[in-house]
């Protein structure tokens, strides 16, 4: 049995690349897969920390490259979900510090094991990007609805396309009031440019930012409008067709009966 | 929302988001093909000769714009025709 490598992605940091990684690794958890997210940004680790998990860590990813240790040292263990581990990154090490060739035999390890192997893929698309995606066999690009993530994706949707073929998006931080009011591009807009299918769409919700400072992922607070979301997405990921909510409103009333009265 | 933003908006204004969606889109096609603003602008020049070798254009009001609402995109040229007063001379005979 081989398991699905998938890289999550972006070009622009800043995005939700790793709050994504967490959610997804932990919304699959709950679905009774067995999975290991990858950090793949080596140098500056943070999916540790996301899933609060930073204390536990005893082994890293450039250990396991350079035959320091055996994967299985390595894996971090949620002790939350019994099927979930966290294989994290070197903090200390350069994104050179590891080949996309070793990076792909890692992942061929892995999916032995596991039913899914999510990367955690670092900004940018120098070396770290590469290795990111040359184990993956899918990929999930996240942006927000704002003119540089989108541009940034373009880039990254391009690279992708070249190699493991189309991604599917996820639109994040998406707010339903500034869409309605004309302020921020919506689905329609976004897909328009970007021309890739659609995952979801996560919208901007505060409790993603209390989730980090607490270290549990926020699809764990299944009140949360984002928390929501992912788990909708996640059911996707398995295969089950879930409608995504439509955040476009046709404007405030106000705006209507402007409109209404400047085209009389 | 400022009430400047707002006064204009009770009035029909439309969000900031036609403007990021025609900015992305033209930027795009310039990072797709890899074309710097200098070879659009080369672009141009060679159009508006090749068309002004035919018919009187406004070469100030030249436009070229990149749509997206089919794929793949597509280049749009908005040459406005000079228009040119007939005149009273009987038309020369060419050469022959």
């Amino acid at each position: 049995m081989s398991g699905r490598a998938i890289v999550i992605t972006s070009g622009k940091g800043g995005v939700g690349k790793t709050t994504a990684t967490a959610n997804l690794g932990v919304g699959l958890a709950k679905h009774g897969c067995k999975v290991v997210m990858v950090d793949g940004d080596i140098g500056l680790r943070n999916l540790d920390i996301i899933m609060g998990l930073e204390n536990r860590i005893v082994y890293h990813l450039v250990d396991v490259v350079r035959g320091r240790c055996q994967v299985r040292q390595a894996l971090v263990k949620d002790k939350r979900f019994p099927n979930l581990c966290l294989l994290p990154a070197s903090q200390v090490d350069q994104k050179e510090a590891i080949t996309p060739e070793q990076m792909r035999d890692l992942t061929a390890q892995l999916r032995e094991e596991f039913d899914f192997v999510l990367i955690d893929c670092p900004a940018g698309i120098e070396q770290g990007f590469r290795n990111a995606v040359a184990g993956a066999d899918e990929a999930i690009v996240i942006t927000t609805p704002d003119v540089s993530p989108v541009r940034d994706a373009d880039r990254v949707i391009g690279l992708l396309q070249n190699s493991l073929g189309d991604p599917q998006l996820i639109i994040n931080r998406m707010s339903p009031e500034m869409v309605k009011r004309g302020d921020m591009l919506n689905q329609q807009d976004v897909l328009d440019i970007l021309a890739v299918r659609l995952l979801g769409i996560v919208p901007e919700d505060e409790e993603v930012v209390i989730a980090g400072n607490r270290g549990a992922p926020v699809i764990l607070n299944e009140r949360s409008r984002s928390g929501q979301a992912y788990a909708r997405i996640v059911r996707r990921i398995l295969g089950e067709d879930v409608p995504i909510p439509e955040f476009n409103g046709n404007g405030s009333f106000l705006n209507r009966l402007g409109r209404f009265f400047l085209r009389r | 929302m400022s009430w400047g933003t707002l006064v204009q908006r009770l009035f029909g204004g439309k969000g900031s988001k036609e403007e990021a969606r025609n900015r992305l889109q033209m930027v795009l096609v310039l990072d797709r093909l890899g074309l710097s603003s200098e070879q659009m602008e080369a672009l141009r020049k060679d159009i508006l000769e090749t068309i002004s070798r035919h018919i009187p254009i406004d070469s100030e009001r030249v436009k070229i714009d990149f749509v997206h609402q089919h794929t793949p995109a597509e280049v749009v040229i908005n040459a406005p025709v000079r228009r040119v007063r007939p005149t009273m001379e009987a038309p020369k005979q060419s050469a022959g």
